[in-house]
Formats: structure tokens, sequence, C-alpha cells
């Protein structure tokens, strides 16, 4: 009874509540706590909550916790956390601290379950109503995670109310999950379990699985098949997460490779090195981070879009120089090429660390990269769909370019038959230079991407160098379209053998799966067949 | 037969590398032991350790040369086999530790002891035998080269396809020796030996002896290759190596040529791997980074491939020349070793000893041709790809 | 059965053989019969497959279709390269390929048809009766004088004799050889002639040549590729007056 009439005078204060705003002064309410017994508490709660003050939640949430204390000499109410010995004490409604005190100097506001119930409803209610849309989502949300019938008044009421489309949906699952807890007649128990099964996921079988033993007998069958039914959803769900961190292990994979496609697959060059050049590309991103934080931080987001150009130049000029320094001279002879350019790759990681030390460089992620949404039933991140978007544009921009740019056709004029291309007037050294420098600019700009998720040290290449020339071979060597189908499948392998075998063994078992597969076919996924390749 | 087979290896300049490494085998030792300290000529025994590490390394790069030299097979995955053959050697070791380690147990590793492991796996069995583990240095490496080289080599996975498959093959077994429960002991490997053959490994006699080992063992390895090249055989490798379609349109069995040279020289990288690891007394999956097989390619090239001695002086040199950088200008070592990997492909070729060979060669020809007629070329002279 | 008795013995025989690249046609439905001790010439256009012909013959490449028999039984597509030449054929290549670090003597030598397996050669002594042999080719190939010399020294000519001899040593019983007297001077072609007639006498031996002048001189039965398959067959008058054979490959 006492309850009910706690919980109608709450409705009614709640009711004003956003009129009331800024009304009566809490603080009196609060300290009064202090000499109060459970029934007059009960009542104050109810004045508390006729504020209409958000401030006031913290207070209630220790007073439920039982770290609300009153200082004996002058009967003041605290938040008190234990400091040591001593208590730290905080202010209730502005949550600063104000002093330190000795156990001795304080005394515990008694607290029992009943209270604890009333407090529950008059922060919920508190905060169902409040004008601000973040609070009221976050206080369905509180509902949720403890159901008990006593919100249910609360929550309908509120509901009215609501406008809101998100926060009311938010509301009406809360509802749901207060009613199965309630006396309520089945068929309206039967709709609840349909709104919950709505839910999805992990919380909505947690949610229906602790209502099931309580439930009706006749609503038994109903909640086991809600149950199987989000079971197998969440099976699914679990199959299409897995194949989007496949996929974007895979694009990580597919930019990594797609510079070896070019200076390995079109052109032959064994490039060593290549690891190097998406390292140097991850190095120009912080480097150009440092800039703007220097100079212009409110540009700080367009970094990596600023990153990418300088990346792609500064590789691609690093790619020219070795070009025409050391590999010009090794055409025909892919074993020293790779000699060679091992030789390039230990130059270059010395240099780096010389230049920015051993250790690992902070690369900030910008405001669009970080955080995660949820899609249906998995999680995604930000920056694992912008790289997995960024790839595939990269990818596509560079099949553009090899088959519809002039420069794409004399490319590939050269590969085919290059004494044919040199006597139909394409100056051939120059093409060959480009190329390689192209391709080790895509590999800078893979070093962009990479930079947002890996650590930007100068071993960073080394970690890629495998991986890529797996891709690329397993893809098929001069086959842009093998590279993408062998990135994007052996990321997703990878993925699904990790639950099973684990991480480091399911690298394991993918790299001796390429190598057997290597023996079967040699020329990879996507081979070239013919004479002209045997020869 | 097998005396013909070994008197063709005796050739004036190998008869002479042996001559020297058994003379080294003996003075090195006499110098570290019979000298007192103090005396010039007297050799300190880290000295020692660190010379037998040069020459577990020369017998590693021989090892390579054989395939990549003379066969033409660049295998970036010859750190691999010495690491299983040190691996092995390491295994008898801690077996031979039994209950001096930390937590005392008489069978049972410290690292196992420590991952709460109750009885010793079964591919540690025997290892406490020496016999049985000098087998096994000569088994595992073989095993893995004869099943890899097997597909590989059938299915005409050749140059750099065959170079990167044997990079990730090492690469593979290196995260796998990684892992605490493939009981090679993870991260930290095996060490803190006690004994072999009940002598200390730390003891200055020991030592002496192992480095004797390995003087003798290069030796012996360089006698085999030397007969294997000098044969019949060793022509059809370097024939395989110029013109593989010739070889086998002539009749031979290609793969079984390279099968064979593959796990001969796996073998050797064991033998190695196994007296590397009671010099240097540790052996960790370190070992298996692909960084080190592509180094001991260098230390070959550097010397000279498709030469004996060259992998020889290539191993010594540049490792001589690594202990004096890391030493004096830590920082600059790689930028040293990146730079020796571009200069010996740019302008060396054939290596140092091939290079003097090539000198010797043009000398002694222009001299023949200015006593006759005009020769060919002779500068020209270099092995062409087939087709 | 009865046909098989009344077939002539054949040393290769080729029937219906096809193969296709990527759906190009290199081979189209060819068939061709060697008899023991023929010489033959085949000519035909760039692409004709005379080529990809040798390819099939010889293992490197497997039909898609058709038979090839050699000495009218074995099946030659089950087969491998190293295989068909311990079999008795011999193939030399467009681009003269000898082991160019190894000495003239040492390439014969290899050649030799002797054991071929790991454990033979490892254990191999040079016997007298081998020594008499290797002199033997060298004279035949003209290179006595020059046998100590590395291969790689010699002459685009002498390296395509040098690989003859090879052949030679190898003891085949058909020779394949293609085009064996590109870029040679028109002494060394007619040199060539004469010696291809004269291990011709001994074994069966098919040329692939496009220079008429060379094919005329060998004076031998002529086929003509085109396309994949044969377009004609005779002496060499009959061939080069054939129009098709005129139009596909002497005309223009």
């Amino acid at each position: 009874m006492i309850r009910f009439l706690s919980s109608l005078i709450l409705l009614l204060t709640l009711a004003v509540s956003g009129h009331a705003q800024g009304g009566a002064d809490p603080r009196p309410l609060i300290d009064a706590l202090g000499k109060a017994n459970f029934k007059q508490a009960e009542e104050l709660l109810g004045q508390i909550a006729a504020t209409g003050d958000a401030r006031v939640a913290p207070a209630l949430e220790a007073f439920a916790a039982g770290d609300l204390y009153a200082r004996k000499s002058d009967g003041a109410v605290f938040i008190a956390k234990p400091a040591g010995k001593n208590f730290k004490l905080i202010d209730p409604l502005s949550g600063e601290e104000v002093e330190e005190a000795g156990k001795g100097a304080v005394a515990k506001i008694k607290i029992n379950n009943n209270l604890r119930r009333v407090i529950r409803s008059t922060l919920g209610g508190l905060t169902l109503l409040s004008p601000d849309r973040a609070t009221r989502l976050r206080a369905a949300e509180a509902v949720m995670r403890s159901p008990s019938a006593e919100n249910l008044e609360l929550i309908e009421a509120a509901l009215e109310k609501e406008s809101d489309g998100a926060v009311k949906a938010r509301m009406e699952q809360a509802r749901a999950v207060s009613l199965l807890a309630s006396d309520r007649g089945v068929e309206e128990k039967r709709a609840a379990i349909d709104t919950i099964r709505s839910l999805g996921g992990r919380p909505a079988i947690a949610i229906l699985m602790t209502a099931a033993p309580a439930v009706d007998p006749a609503l038994k069958e109903d909640l086991n098949h809600a149950i199987r039914q989000l079971e197998s959803n969440l099976a699914a769900w679990d199959v299409a997460q897995n194949v989007w961190y496949g996929l974007s292990l895979g694009s990580v994979l597919l930019l990594a490779a797609i510079g070896l496609a070019i200076t390995f697959g079109v052109m032959g060059i064994i490039n060593m090195a290549h690891g190097e050049m998406v390292m140097i590309g991850a190095y120009s991103t912080f480097v150009v981070q440092q800039l703007i934080r220097t100079n212009a931080p409110q540009l700080f987001d367009w970094s990596l879009l600023i990153a990418v150009p300088v990346a792609f130049l500064v590789t691609g000029i690093v790619g020219l120089v070795i070009e025409r320094g050391v590999i010009r001279f090794l055409y025909g002879r892919p074993l020293e090429t790779l000699l060679a350019t091992w030789g390039i790759s230990l130059i270059l990681q010395q240099s780096v660390r010389s230049i920015f030390g051993p250790t690992n460089q902070e690369v900030g992620n910008p405001s669009w990269m970080s955080g995660s949404f949820p899609l249906g039933g998995m999680t995604v991140t930000w920056n694992r769909m912008w790289i997995i978007l960024f790839s595939i544009s990269i990818f596509l921009a560079l099949l553009a370019l090899m088959k519809k740019s002039s420069f794409g056709l004399q490319m590939r004029a050269v590969t085919q038959n290059r004494r044919m291309a040199s006597s139909m007037g394409i100056r051939t050294p120059w093409v060959d230079a480009l190329t390689f420098a192209l391709g080790s600019g895509i590999a800078g700009i893979a070093g962009v991407a990479l930079s947002q998720i890996d650590n930007v040290s100068p071993n960073l290449g080394q970690a890629y160098i495998i991986d890529s020339f797996m891709v690329v071979v397993f893809g098929g060597v001069g086959n842009l379209w093998g590279t993408l189908v062998g990135a994007l499948s052996l990321g997703v392998l990878n993925k699904f053998l990790e639950p099973s075998v684990g991480a480091v063994l399911g690298k394991i078992l993918v790299l001796v799966l390429i190598i057997l597969f290597i023996q079967k076919r040699p020329r990879g996924l996507f081979a070239l067949k013919g004479r002209a390749v045997e020869a | 037969m097998i005396t013909s087979f070994v008197l063709r290896a005796l050739n004036g300049r190998i008869t002479i590398t042996i001559a020297i490494l058994l003379a080294v085998a003996a003075l090195v030792p006499a110098l570290n032991i019979l000298v007192p300290p103090g005396n010039p000529f007297h050799i300190p025994t880290y000295a020692v350790s660190l010379m037998g590490k040069y020459l577990c390394y020369a017998l590693l790069a021989l090892a390579l040369d054989l395939v990549w030299g003379y066969c033409g097979i660049l295998s970036l995955g010859h750190g691999a086999f010495f690491a299983l053959g040190g691996y092995a050697m390491g295994m008898y070791l801690m077996r031979q530790i039994g209950p001096r380690g930390v937590y005392g147990d008489p069978i049972l590793p410290d690292f196992m002891v420590f991952l709460n492991w109750k009885e010793l796996p079964w591919f540690w069995y025997g290892f406490d035998m020496f016999p049985f583990a000098m087998l096994m240095v000569l088994l595992v490496p073989g095993l893995l080269a004869f099943v890899f080289g097997w597909f590989a080599f059938r299915s005409r996975v050749n140059g750099v396809y065959l170079s990167i498959i044997t990079q990730a093959m090492t690469y593979a077994l290196m995260l796998a020796f990684f892992r605490n429960d493939m009981g090679f002991g993870g991260n930290n490997g095996l060490t803190d030996y006690k004994e072999i053959l009940g002598f200390s490994v730390q003891a200055q006699g020991t030592r002496a002896v192992l480095f004797a080992a390995s003087a003798v063992m290069l030796a012996l390895c360089l006698l085999l290759a030397s007969a294997i090249v000098n044969s019949k055989f060793g022509k059809v490798l370097v024939g395989v190596r110029d013109a593989e379609s010739r070889v086998r349109f002539l009749g031979f069995r290609v793969e079984n040529i390279k099968l064979f040279t593959f796990v001969v020289s796996a073998m050797m990288a064991g033998v190695a791997g196994a007296l590397f690891v009671p010099q240097v007394g540790i052996i960790n999956p370190g070992e298996f980074a692909p960084a080190n097989s592509i180094e001991v390619v260098v230390w070959t090239a550097v010397g000279g491939r498709g030469t004996l001695m060259g992998p020889i002086i290539g191993a010594v040199l540049v490792n001589a020349g690594k202990s004096f950088f890391t030493g004096a200008f830590p920082e600059f070592w790689l930028f040293a070793l990146g730079g020796l990997f571009i200069a010996v492909t740019l302008f060396l070729p054939k290596g140092i000893v091939g290079t003097v060979e090539k000198y010797w060669q043009a000398r002694k020809a222009t001299r023949k041709a200015s006593e006759t007629s005009r020769g060919g070329d002779v500068l020209t002279a270099q092995p062409q790809a087939a087709e | 059965m009865t046909e098989e008795t009344n077939a002539p013995r054949s040393l290769l025989y080729l029937d219906g053989v096809s193969v296709s690249f990527d759906g190009f046609k290199a081979l189209n439905s060819l068939s061709l019969v060697i008899e023991p001790g023929e010489l033959r010439a085949i000519i035909g256009p760039n692409g004709a497959g005379k080529t990809t012909m040798m390819d099939v013959i010889t293992g490197k490449t497997r039909p898609d279709t058709g038979t090839v028999l050699f000495e009218d039984t074995i099946d030659l597509t089950k087969r491998d390269e190293a295989d068909i030449a311990q079999l008795g054929i011999g193939r030399k290549f467009q681009k003269p390929t000898v082991f160019e670090s190894h000495t003239v003597w040492d390439n014969l030598e290899l050649a030799l048809n002797r054991p071929r397996g790991v454990y033979s050669t490892l254990f191999y002594r040079l016997s007298g009766e081998d020594k008499d042999r290797i002199e033997e080719i060298l004279a035949t190939i003209r290179l006595s004088h020059r046998k100590d010399e590395l291969a790689a020294n010699l002459s685009h000519g002498q390296k395509q004799w040098l690989e003859i001899g090879m052949l030679l040593a190898q003891e085949p019983k058909l020779l394949l050889v293609d085009e064996p007297v590109a870029g040679m001077t028109d002494a060394e072609t007619a040199e060539t002639a004469v010696l291809l007639r004269e291990i011709a006498r001994t074994r069966s031996v098919v040329v692939v040549e496009h220079d008429m002048g060379f094919i005329r001189d060998l004076g031998v039965k002529v086929t003509c590729l085109a396309e994949g398959s044969v377009l004609a067959e005779g002496s060499i008058d009959f061939v080069s007056s054939d129009p098709k054979v005129i139009e596909n490959y002497l005309g223009r």
C-alpha cells in the first residue's frame, strides 16, 4: 500500500517535473535523510523526487548502495568513499570532494530493501521523464537491466509522453521486460515475449532465461520458441560477424598486397622492400599528423586525407630512386633482385629507426575513424569499415588505371612484349620506373590505412611482407582480380580457423595450406595458361 | 668405387683447405689450453667459442651453396633446417640436465614443470641418448626437406616461387615453435645446459673440443660436397642450374636430383645447428626467423656461390664483420649488411672467390690466346637461363 | 587385329591430337606418321603449332585429345620428359641450349646414354668405351679441337652443333630438331645439312625449319602445318606448288 502510494506521489510529482526543473532546493531534504527513520525517509524520497532535480541521482544511488553518511558535527549528509582508514566526503549534489573525515566523525544512514526499491523507482522516474533524450535512453536501459514489476507503471506513464522513436522503442522493450516480471495477463505477456525477441541477441536470451522459471506454464512454449529462434539468429549473426572480421583482415591483406601485385605480379620484380614502403607510408602519416597537431589542430580530422597523397608521393619517389638506382640493373635476374631489395629493406628499416627511434609512434584516429555501430546482431567498428571501403576503392582505382588509361596500356604492353613495345615508341625504361613507383606509392597509401590499426614501428613492414607475397602468389601472379579474391578468401579462412584452433595455429595452417596449394597450382588461383607463361 | 668418389674430391685447393681446417682444429684448442693467459699467443675461451660459431655458420653456408650455387634452388628456409638440428641437440642437452634444473624434476625439463605438465611428450623420448639425438639431428631436417622437396620439385615449383614458399615454411615453423604447447620451450627455447656426454658445457676443455669438432665436421662436409660436385652428378647439378629443361630432355629426373641435393644440404645444415647450440648455450624460435635464412644467402653470395670455398670465406668474413660492427657501431650494422646485399648483387655477382677465379682464368686464357691465335671472349662467359 | 599386322610399322604415330591454350587451338586434330629411319622436314607459318607439336611428343605439354604412340605401342601422353628421353626421343631447341658453364667434353659426357639415377651418376667413372664414343661424336660435330673449352665460348653455330652432338650421345631413335640453321652462315647451313643427313642414316629425324633452301638441300619428304593441322605432305616440289601452301605460307 505504502509502495503504491509512494509510486503515486512519485508519478504525480514526476508529471510536473518537466516544469519543476530548478524549483525547490533538494539539499535540505537530503540533509533531513540523516535523521529520518525508514518511514520518514520514504516520504522524504518522495519530496526529493518532487524537486525534479536530476542532480540528486548520485546521492540516491549512493543511498541505495549504503554510501550515504551524515556528519555527526552538523548533520550534513555526504556521499562517502573509503580512503584508507578515513572516508572521503563528497558533496551529494555537486560531486565535489569536501574533506576527509575519520570513521568516527560520520554515521551511516540506514537503508532497507523497501527503501532501495523506492529509490530505484524514483531514479527511474526522474530520468525516464528527463527532458534530456540521452538520459531517458539510459534510464530505459537501466530498467531493462533490472526488471521488476514496480517499474511497469512508471514506464507506461513515461511511454505515453514519449515522442522520440528510438527512445520509445527502447522503452517498449523495457516495458516488456518489466511486464514479464509482473502479474499481468497471459496475452499481454505473450506480446511482451515478442517484443523482447525483437530486441535480439544475447541480452534478449538472458532476459527470457531469467523470466523462464517463474513464467506461466501456458507461456512456456512461447518462451522456449523465442529463445530457440534467438539462438539460431545469434549463430547466423556469429557467422556474419566472422565473415566481417575475415573481410576486414582480408582488406588489410589486400591493402598490403595490392602494391606488390603491381611490382611482383605485373613486373615480376621480387621486391622484398615492399613492406618497408608500407612502413614509410605509415610514418608519413605520423609526420603529417605531427605537423597538423603543432600548426593547425583544427585540421586533425582531415589528417588522413592529407596523408594519402603525401604518403603516395614519398613512397613513390623512394620507389623511383630504388628502381633507377638498383633494380634496373637486375632485370631478368629475379633471385638477385630479391637479395638486393632485401638489402634495401634493411637500410630503410635502420634509417627510420635512426630518425624516429625504435619505439612505436603514436598515430591518432580522427573522430570519424573511432567508435562503432551495431548492424543487426554484430558490431561494426568504423575504422574497419573505412579500411574495407578504402582498400576496395584503391583496388578499383588501380583497375581503372590499368585498363582505361594510356599509361596502363603502355604498362601492359611493356610487360607483354618489351621489344615490340619499345619499337612502337614506348619508352620502356620510363614505364618500368613509373610502374615500380606506382606499386611503391600504393604500398605507401596502404601504410596510411594500416597506421590506424597497427603499431607504427620500424618493423611494421616485416609483419606484412610474407603475407603479401602469399596473397599475390595464391591469387595468381599478374592478375589483379586474383589478388582481390586471394586476399579476401585468405582473410575469411583465417578468421574461421581462429575460433577452433587459435590465432597462431590458424595462421600456421593457412601458410601450410598455401604451400600445399602452390604445389598443386604453381601459378595460383587465376593462372594464365599457355606457352607464353611457361617460357 | 667409394675411394674414387672421395679421391676425385681431393683436388689441390680442397686438400689444402681441409689440411688447414684440421690444423686449425688442433692449433686453436692448443693455443687456448696449453698457452697460459697473458702470453700473446693465448686465445681466450670466449674467442674459441666465437670462432666455433663462425665455423658452424660456414657449414650452414656451404649447405646452402650446394643447393643454391650448384643447383640454382634459392632456399630462403635453410635457417629452419639449422634450427631443427639445433633443437635436436638442445633436447639432448635438456635431458642431460636431469635433476639439476631449478625445479629438480629428474625427467621433465624446467619449462614443462613450469607449464604443469605431468609427463614427457612422446617426441622427447630417446633424446636422453646421444646417438639417438645425433640421428635426429640428421633425420629431422632431412625428413622435412624430403617431404617439402618431394612436393615442391615434383610439381615443378621453382625460381622465386620456391624461394617464397621456403620462406613461408620457416616462418610457419617460427610461429609454431613460439607456441608453448608445442613442447619446445616456447619463447625462451631450450637453455641452461649443464653437460654434454658427461662434460660440463661451460668448461674450457669442452669448448675447445666443440671447436675442434666444428672444424673437423666442416672439413668432412667440405670433402663430401667436393666429392658430390666433382662427380658426374655434380655436373648434372650445374646443368640443372643453367638449363633445367635441357637436363630433363636428356632423360634425367630433375626432381630426384634436386630432392637428393636438398636433403643432403638440409642434413648438413642440421649438423651445423647441432654444433652451434652447445657453443652458444641456447636455441630459441628466433633462429627460424626468415631474416636469418636470408642472411645466410648473403654470406654465400659474398664469398662466391657455386664455389666450395666461397661460402666458408663469406660466412667467416661477414660474421667477423658483424661482431666488429655490432660492438663498435651497433647503429650501422644493418646499413652495412644492407649495403653488402646491394653491392654484392650489383658489382660482385660471383662473390670474392668467383671473381678471383675468373681473373685467374682470364689471365690464363689471354696468355694461351696470345701464344696461339685469338680465342673467344672469356670475360663474357656467364651462365644463362634455359630457353 | 588384322589391321594391326597390316599397318606399316611406325616409329612415331600422332592421330587427332588437339591442344588448346585458353581457347586458342594450338593443335587442331593433327595427324602425322614418322617411319623408322625417315628424315622429315616440317614447315609452316608462325603459330602453325610446330613447337607445340614437339612439346606434345616430348611430354612437355599434355594433349587435350588424341593419340601419340612411339614404336606403335608406347603411349607418350602418359610419360614425362625424362621418361620419353630415355625411351629414345631427343630434342633440339630453337635457341641453342647447352650447358654454358661446362666444357664441350662435359656437355657430351652428361648427354651419354648411361644410367641417369642419382646413385649411378654420383659414382660414375669415365670408361675407355665412353671416352672413345665422345671422341667420335666430337669428330662428327667438328669440335675436337675445342673439347676443353667452356661451351659459353663457342660461336652460335658451334653451339647448335654441340647440341646436336649431345643428342647423338643420347643415342635416340628419333631426333626432333627445331630450326637448326637459324642464325647460321651459309657455309654452316650447308654443313649442317650434311650433318643431319649423316645422322639420319642411323635414326629418324624430324626437322622444323623456315629456310626453304636448307630444306631443298635436305631433299626429303616435307609436311606443311597451318593452324594446328597438316595442310600438305609430299616432296618439296609437290608441297611448294600446292595452292593452299602458297596462300598460307609461301605466298606473300
